[in-house]
């Protein structure tokens, strides 16, 4: 079957590709000068990392997921994406653990300051799940849409590609469908792939995509396949186990900053940091400064920071949250409730990461559900 | 519940490259205010950055220490611009102390201006009230010049400052002035020392006595110790003062003053955009709860 | 123009919402002193029968240190209350009082007052509520003014974080 010309290929059309063709995808974007990050597996978890090579990409893995609890497990087919979302999000790529913001150098004037003049790196991003999708939708309303422009997000996240990939399972941490962010994938995408036996359906979401795709080999794609597809994305929707009830969260949240839970939980939570280390939009940072010997070059680094370390916060006199119920309280009223202010949507996309990740299993759907029943004494 | 945001002050000052670049500042003065306070005044090397750069009366500035790092201070000076700023500094960590080191003629960095200012240019015709304490009266200056270099819009302005001993009160030398021109300043002291003859006690207390002419139209801007405002908002509020009448400036440890780092959040506002000014009804229910 | 008694007891905070009838008993137990600057109203230590409320003007408290000497603990003006252990206590003055300019008092006799009190119960209860809520607002900017809010130590202790 021929190829189809550039023209001819628009936004929202449905392809079929095949398997053996997705290596020359992955050559298509590098030829291209991306740097392509997939899922792979390492250390005993899937992770997101440079790949040149389908070789590379977790053939046949799972992922079992609960509190507190993450294994893989062989799959009895050779599924290429037949797991969720591991420790890694794509977070990682757009805002860096690490970057340098501005360089200052002693002269006999005095200091000279400038900013580090970065060539942002291309980045095509394959496997990104419809909750990751709205965890970067979430990202770039804090980095892109204040009144301040992050540049280094924002020169990362204008050149990246994007190839989503539908899920076709969920672990049991999974819940998407309570925060409404998955598990189809909808916008935001360049590239959605659905896996099917020995093939994608491939559905094009904006110009760019359409131009990478013709540079493929794919063909028109027949009913069975659509069908095929439909009832491997329903398999996900069918597999949620997990809810949060998000009525009117922010309010709960914001008057119930009293409850006896918060000290309940408090009590379990290690403030180890984990969560927010995972949480595809925690965004805090501390800026630290890293200079030579002779303090005449000084470097500005921007590092990820989390609220759960004792003196993220504190005025002249003291730590302001100086025990574990107020960071606790902190995090998880940021997440579900200021976020709204702040930024007019939830931060928390469902994708269950906190929960997995979480070395005590602490699951925040639960710490709602808690909250939301009155207390028998008074808030 | 109210929506504690405001919407987002729009820069004045645009930084010439990237929002993360600290520029080069030179300090032309220091002035010894207290035993343990400096005020810095200070000009960007960069003469076209100095004639440009405008801010308003609450703002602060980052203040770049290469190899310590950066402190969030108010902006003390009139708020002219092209003006040389003015900063008072009191050595309390890493960066402040490392600001006290530095003499005239050395050069730091400076980011700003950061966040929302006290709003003094809407308050025409109304009675003004300023209450702070301490080093609180150092971003409440620039208000007080702006209403004195209008005098003529307002009605009765009060300066109510308190101090742990009358050692302790900034720009005092400037106090005269601002009486003949038309402000009543009461000072009082935690700890009198040999020689104070004026008021002993904590500055509410002042507010307590005013003869209020109009509680609806008075205005009260805030700055101090969050206990100190939080007694003070009581004290309006039982002088017939109306809480969206009240003002207060926050403090919290800043790292970006952009909005980014997290750090400086206080319930839903982030008091380097969203403050450190806010409207007192938009923040109260936050106030009394421990450890937020 | 001066006003009478009972329209100066009316102009203070104090009376708000007291019955007229109250009133009217109150300021027949009343009269009006003034005093010049530097006036002592009254010693530390001595027996003070006079419970005042200030009219205008400022008057500072003090407490005698052996080794600082008079040093004043709170300065007092419009719509404070004097020397309340006239009323409550003993009479035994916990400071002395010291016009700060000229002062305007309105001042009972504290014997007179507690036996009004003791005989007319309602009255009593009007004026022992407002002087506890005097005092529990003294309290209070006691409390604010040992808390050295605008101390630049560091606290002696570091906060212990809790875990």
């Amino acid at each position: 079957m021929a190829t189809i010309e550039p023209a001819q290929l628009n936004i929202g059309d449905e392809r079929l590709l095949p398997r053996a063709q997705l290596q020359a995808l992955i050559n298509v974007l590098r030829n291209e000068g991306y740097t392509v990050i997939g899922p792979t597996v390492d250390q005993e978890a899937i992770v997101y990392h440079e790949i040149r090579s389908v070789e590379e990409l977790p053939e046949g893995w799972t992922d079992e997921q609960g509190p507190g609890h993450y294994r893989l497990a062989r799959r009895d087919d050779n599924a290429l994406f037949g797991y969720v979302v591991g420790p890694h999000s794509w977070k990682k790529y757009l805002f860096p653990p690490i970057s340098t913001l501005a360089v200052s150098d002693k002269t006999s004037d005095g200091w000279l300051m400038r900013a580090v003049e970065e060539t942002p790196p291309r980045y095509a991003f394959l496997g990104v799940r419809a909750c990751e999708l709205a965890a970067i939708n979430v990202q770039d309303r804090t980095f892109l849409r204040g009144p301040y422009v992050d540049p280094i997000y924002s020169g990362r996240r204008n050149e990246a590609f994007l190839i989503a990939v539908n899920c076709t399972q969920a672990a049991s941490t999974c819940f998407c469908t309570s925060m409404k962010t998955g598990p189809r994938c909808k916008t935001g995408f360049d590239l959605a792939l659905t896996e099917l036996r020995d093939a994608f359906t491939v559905e094009v979401g904006s110009e760019r995509g359409a131009r990478i795709l013709t540079q493929v080999t794919t063909h028109e794609c027949p009913s069975e396949s659509t069908a095929a597809a439909e009832a491997a994305r329903q398999q996900a929707v069918d597999q949620i186990s997990r809810q949060m009830d998000t009525t009117d969260l922010r309010n709960l949240l914001l008057t119930r900053l009293e409850h006896p839970r918060w000290q309940e939980t408090a009590q379990r939570c290690l403030s180890c940091t984990n969560c927010t280390m995972v949480c595809p939009t925690c965004f805090c940072s501390s800026v630290e400064e890293v200079a030579d010997l002779k303090n005449e070059h000084v470097e500005r680094q921007r590092r990820w920071e989390s609220c759960f370390n004792p003196d993220f916060s504190y005025v002249q006199g003291g730590l302001v949250r100086n025990d574990i119920r107020s960071r606790y309280r902190q995090w998880l009223t940021h997440k579900l409730a200021s976020w709204h202010d702040q930024f007019d949507t939830s931060g928390c996309v469902g994708c269950g990461r906190c929960i997995t990740w979480c070395p005590v299993g602490i699951d925040l759907t639960e710490e709602v559900a808690a909250i939301r029943e009155i207390p028998k004494c008074p808030p | 519940m109210p929506p504690v945001t405001a919407s987002p002050p729009v820069p004045q000052f645009a930084p010439a490259t990237n929002i993360w670049t600290p520029h080069a500042v030179r300090i032309v003065n220091i002035a010894e205010d207290t035993v343990d306070t400096r005020s810095y005044q200070v000009e960007f090397v960069d003469s076209q950055l100095q004639s440009n750069f405008a801010f308003r009366p609450g703002q602060f500035n980052m203040l770049y220490v290469p190899g310590a790092g950066e402190a969030a201070i108010s902006i003390s000076s009139r708020a002219t611009t092209g003006a040389p700023l003015l900063h008072t500094i009191r050595p309390v960590g890493n960066v402040t102390s490392a600001l006290a080191r530095l003499r005239r003629g050395d050069t730091f960095g400076l980011r700003g201006p950061f966040g929302s200012s006290w709003p003094i240019d809407h308050l025409t015709g109304q009675e003004i009230v300023f209450v702070t304490g301490g080093i609180g009266l150092a971003p409440l200056r620039p208000a007080i010049y702006h209403v004195l270099d209008h005098r003529a819009d307002y009605g009765s302005v009060t300066l109510l400052y308190g101090a742990r001993t009358p050692g302790g009160f900034l720009y005092p030398r400037e106090f005269d002035e601002w009486t003949s021109r038309g402000i009543d300043v009461q000072l009082t002291v935690d700890q009198p020392a040999p020689g104070w003859n004026g008021h002993v006690g904590v500055v509410t207390l002042l507010l307590d006595r005013i003869a209020m002419k109009d509680p609806s139209q008075t205005q009260v801007l805030c700055c101090g110790p969050e206990v100190m405002m939080f007694y003070t908002a009581q004290s309006a509020f039982r002088q017939g003062i109306p809480p969206h009448n009240l003002w207060i400036s926050m403090e919290r440890n800043m790292n970006c003053a952009i909005g980014l780092c997290g750090h400086c959040q206080f319930g839903p506002a982030f008091l380097c955009k969203d403050g450190p000014v806010l409207r007192y009804d938009r923040i109260a229910p936050f106030l009394t709860v421990k450890g937020l | 123009m001066t006003l009478s008694v009972e329209e100066t007891l009316r102009s203070l905070s104090l009376s708000e919402a007291l019955p007229d009838a109250v009133i009217a008993q109150l300021a027949a137990l009343a009269s009006i002193e003034q005093f010049g600057p530097g006036a002592t109203l009254f010693r530390e230590g001595t027996v003070h029968h006079a419970f005042s409320v200030i009219i205008s003007g400022h008057v500072g408290l003090e407490m005698h240190l052996p080794a600082r000497g008079d040093v004043r603990i709170l300065s007092l003006g419009t719509g404070d209350i004097l020397a309340w252990s006239a009323l409550l206590g003993n009479g035994r003055m916990t400071a002395s009082a010291t016009a700060m300019g000229n002062v305007e008092l309105l001042t009972f006799r504290g014997d007179d007052l507690r036996g009004l009190c003791q005989s007319n119960h309602e009255v009593g209860f009007h004026v022992m509520s407002r002087v506890a809520t005097a005092l529990s607002r003294r309290l209070l900017a006691t409390r604010l003014q040992l808390l050295d809010l605008y101390s630049t130590q560091k606290p002696q202790i570091d906060p212990v974080p809790r875990m």
